[in-house]
C-alpha cells in the first residue's frame, strides 16, 4: 500500500499531534478520577485538570478529523492538496495556538487571579465548559479552520470531482466551523449563555461531527473491503440526513430546565428519542457491507471501523436515550448519569472513529504492504473493556446519586464522599487499564511500518 | 431511491428542520427575559466572577457543568447569604473538611457572586430540580413529632445540618450533639446569636424566633445522643 498523492502524507502530522494529546487527555483523566477521592492530591485543582481533560479531547479529535480530511480529499478529488505549504503552516499555527491556550490554563490553575478581565473578557480561561479557550484563542482557531477549509475547497475545485463522500465531509466541516461562532460572544443572561452554548456543544457532537462520521464510515468501508461507492453513498445520505432531522431539533433535550419555555419538553423529547435511529442504521450498514466482503485489504482498519459503528450506537444512542425524556431527565439531569453517557459516547463515536481512520490510512502513508496487527487488537481490548467498566461504575454512581440525592433528598457531598466511594476507586483502577490500552496504541502508531513485516506472512510469500 | 433523490432528501430535509429550529430560537429569545428577574450591574459582575474562577469546572449550574461539586441553581435557598459569602472567601475556615480550595475572592466578588446565584435561583426552570419524594417522610416513622422536631423542620435546619444521615454537610453534624455537654440554656444563646458563644461561626442568628420555640428546639437538640 502506498499513497496515490504525496501531499496526503500531511495527514500524519495531524495524527501525531492527535495521539500525543490523546495520551495527555487520559493521564489527566486519571488525575481527575483520583481527585474524586482526594481533591488535594495534585498541584492543580480539579477544575483545571478537568478543563485540560475535555479540551485535549476536543482538540485531538478535531486534529484527527483534519488529518483524515487531508487524506480523503486528494484521494477523492484525484489530485494533490492545493497548497502543501499552507497545510503545514496551518498545522504549526494550530499547534502553537493550542500550546499557548494550555499554558494559559495551567497559569490560571496556579494563580486564579491571573485570569484577569481584558476588554470585557477573561484573559486565560473563559470559564465555559468545553469552550474555555479565551476570545483571542477563538479568533486564532477560526483563522486556522478557515485556512483548512479554504485549502480543502481549492483542492476539490482543481478537478471538480464532486463525490458524495467529500461533499458530505466538507459540509460537515463547514457546519462544524459555523457552529463554533455562537459560543464566541458574552451574554449577561445565563439562560441565553447556556442556550447558545448548547448550539456549539450539541450541534457539534450530535450534528456536524456525526455527519463527518457518516462520510468517513463510507470512505473506510470502501477502502478496507472495496465496497461499491454507489450503494455506500446512498446509505450515507440517508444516515447523515436522519442524523440532522433528529439531531437539530433534538437540541431541545438540553432546553428542559435551564429557563427556556416548556414546549422544548415535547420537541426535545420526541426528536432526541429518535436520535439513535441513524446510529443503528450505521451499524446495519457496516455489517451488511462487511458480510458481502470478499477481499479485506486492511483487517485492523475494518475491525476498528465496525467497532466504531457499534459503540457509536451503544454510547451515543443507548446511553443517551435512557435519560433523554423530560420525565426521566428531571431526576437524572446534572448527575453522574450524564458523565457516563459522555464517556461512552465520545469513545464510541469519535475516539474509535479517529483510530479507525488512522489504521485505514497510516499503512499507505508509511508505504508498508503489511504489518503486524497484534498490537492494534491488544490496544482495542484494553481500551474497550476498561472503558465499558469505567462507564458501568459511573452509571452505578449516577443511579445511587439519583436515588439518594434526588429522590431521598440527601446532601450532595454526603452521597459523593460516602455512598459512592467504591465507584470512584474502581473507576480510577479501570482508568489505569484504559491508559495501558492507549499506551499500546500510541506505541503501535509510532512503530507501524518501522519493523520488519510479520514472520508468518514472509514465509507464506517465500513459499 | 436513487442517489440523487437521497442527496436531495438530505439537503432539503436538513434545511427544513434547521429553519424550524431557527424559528423556535427566535421565539425562545423573546420569552427568556420574562422568565427571570432583571439583570443588575451586580448580577452581571457576579457572572463575570463565576467565569473568572471557572466555577463550572467543578460545580454544575442549571444542571450543566462538571458534576464534581454541588449544583448551584438553588443554593441560595438552602444556605444563608452570610454563610455563602464567608464560605466563598475561605471555604475551609467555615467548613474544615470542604473540598473547595481558597481561590482568593475579594469581598466585592463574593457579594457579586451571591447576587448572581440569587438571580439564578429565581429563574423559571419548569420546576427543576424536583422536590425529593422521600425526604418529607424520612425520620418520622409513625411516631408523633415533638415540638422541637417540628421547629427543626420548619426552620429548614437540615439544609445545613445532618441528623442520622439526613440533611446537609455545611454545618456540623447534629446526630450526637446532645452528648457534647451543652445544656438547653447554651443552645438557646447559640441559636439567638451564634457568634456570642462560637466566635467565628458562619451560622446566621435566629433571634426572631419566640423564646418558647427556641427552648423547644434546644430541648430537642439535647436529646440527640
Amino acid at each position: 500500500m502506498t499513497v496515490k498523492y504525496q501531499s496526503q502524507k500531511i495527514a500524519q502530522y495531524f495524527y501525531t499531534f492527535a495521539v500525543i494529546l490523546f495520551l495527555v487527555q487520559v493521564v489527566v483523566g486519571i488525575i481527575a478520577a483520583i481527585q474524586f477521592i482526594r481533591p488535594d492530591i495534585f498541584i492543580l485543582n480539579f477544575n483545571t485538570i478537568r478543563t485540560l481533560h475535555i479540551n485535549a479531547l476536543v482538540v485531538w479529535l478535531l486534529a484527527g478529523l483534519m488529518g483524515a480530511t487531508y487524506y480523503v480529499v486528494p484521494e477523492e478529488s484525484e489530485t494533490e492538496v492545493w497548497s502543501l505549504p499552507l497545510a503545514k503552516l496551518q498545522f504549526w499555527a494550530t499547534v502553537g495556538a493550542i500550546t499557548l491556550v494550555v499554558l494559559g490554563y495551567i497559569w490560571m490553575g496556579l494563580d486564579p487571579q491571573a485570569n484577569s478581565t481584558v476588554m470585557g473578557t477573561q484573559l486565560l480561561n473563559e470559564g465555559r465548559e468545553y469552550i474555555e479557550a479565551p476570545r483571542w484563542a477563538d479568533a486564532l482557531i477560526v483563522v486556522s479552520v478557515l485556512l483548512f477549509l479554504f485549502n480543502m475547497f481549492m483542492t476539490m475545485w482543481k478537478t471538480k470531482k464532486w463525490t458524495g463522500i467529500q461533499g458530505v465531509l466538507l459540509f460537515g466541516l463547514l457546519f462544524l466551523a459555523l457552529m463554533y461562532l455562537p459560543g464566541m460572544f458574552y451574554s449577561k443572561n445565563m439562560i441565553k449563555d447556556q442556550f447558545w452554548w448548547w448550539w456549539v456543544i450539541h450541534l457539534w457532537v450530535e450534528g456536524s461531527w456525526e455527519v463527518i462520521a457518516g462520510a468517513l464510515l463510507a470512505f473506510m468501508l470502501m477502502k478496507t473491503i472495496g465496497a461499491k461507492r454507489e450503494v455506500l453513498e446512498k446509505w450515507m445520505y440517508i444516515e447523515v440526513g436522519l442524523v440532522l432531522f433528529t439531531g437539530i431539533l433534538g437540541t431541545g433535550h438540553h432546553y428542559y430546565f435551564i429557563g427556556t419555555p416548556k414546549y422544548w419538553h415535547w420537541i426535545g423529547g420526541f426528536f432526541s428519542s429518535l436520535e439513535p435511529v441513524p446510529l443503528l442504521l450505521m451499524v446495519w450498514d457496516a455489517f451488511r457491507t462487511t458480510r458481502e466482503a470478499r477481499n479485506v485489504t486492511n483487517k485492523p482498519g475494518l475491525f476498528y471501523t465496525v467497532a466504531h459503528a457499534i459503540f457509536n450506537f451503544v454510547g451515543a444512542g443507548l446511553w443517551g436515550i435512557i435519560h433523554t425524556l423530560p420525565q426521566v431527565n428531571q431526576w437524572t439531569h446534572g448527575t453522574q448519569i450524564t458523565t457516563a453517557h459522555g464517556h461512552l459516547a465520545f469513545y464510541g463515536a469519535y475516539v474509535l472513529l479517529v483510530i479507525s481512520m488512522i489504521y485505514v490510512t497510516l499503512p499507505a502513508i508509511r508505504g508498508v504492504k503489511d504489518y503486524n496487527p497484534a498490537r492494534a487488537y491488544l490496544a482495542f481490548w484494553w481500551m474497550t473493556i476498561s472503558m465499558v467498566f469505567i462507564v458501568l461504575t459511573i452509571t452505578g454512581a449516577g443511579m445511587v446519586q439519583v436515588y439518594m440525592e434526588r429522590l431521598m433528598g440527601l446532601d450532595y457531598v454526603a452521597v459523593k464522599t460516602t455512598y459512592n466511594l467504591w465507584f470512584w476507586i474502581l473507576r480510577a483502577i479501570f482508568g489505569v487499564g484504559f491508559l495501558i490500552g492507549v499506551s499500546i496504541f500510541v506505541y503501535d502508531f509510532f512503530m507501524l511500518g518501522k519493523e520488519p513485516a510479520p514472520a508468518l506472512r514472509t514465509e507464506e510469500q517465500k513459499a | 431511491m436513487s442517489n440523487k433523490a437521497a442527496r436531495n432528501l438530505f439537503i432539503f430535509g436538513s434545511l427544513f428542520f434547521f429553519v424550524i429550529f431557527l424559528g423556535l430560537t427566535v421565539d425562545t429569545m423573546n420569552q427568556i427575559d420574562g422568565r427571570a428577574p432583571e439583570i443588575t450591574k451586580e448580577i452581571d459582575a457576579g457572572k463575570m466572577a463565576w467565569q473568572k474562577y471557572d466555577c463550572i469546572g467543578c460545580h454544575t449550574i442549571l444542571g450543566n457543568g462538571s458534576y464534581f461539586a454541588p449544583d448551584m441553581t438553588k443554593v441560595v435557598e438552602r444556605k444563608p447569604a452570610g454563610y455563602l459569602k464567608q464560605f466563598l472567601m475561605d471555604p475551609r475556615g467555615v467548613k474544615p473538611k470542604a473540598a473547595m480550595p481558597k481561590l482568593g475572592l475579594t469581598s466585592q466578588e463574593a457579594n457579586d457572586l451571591v447576587a448572581f446565584l440569587t438571580w439564578i435561583s429565581k429563574i423559571d426552570t419548569n420546576g427543576w430540580p424536583p422536590k425529593p419524594i422521600l425526604a418529607a417522610a424520612a425520620g418520622v416513622a409513625g411516631k408523633p413529632q415533638s415540638r422541637g422536631q417540628q421547629i427543626y423542620q420548619e426552620q429548614g435546619c437540615s439544609a445545613c445540618h445532618n441528623i442520622n444521615g439526613i440533611g446537609g454537610t455545611s454545618g456540623p453534624e447534629l446526630t450526637r450533639v446532645g452528648a457534647n455537654g451543652k445544656d438547653v440554656e447554651w443552645h438557646v444563646k447559640h441559636l439567638k446569636d451564634p457568634r456570642s458563644v462560637v466566635p467565628d461561626s458562619a451560622m446566621p442568628p435566629y433571634a426572631g424566633m419566640s423564646d418558647d420555640d427556641l427552648k423547644s428546639l434546644a430541648a430537642y437538640l439535647v436529646t440527640l445522643k
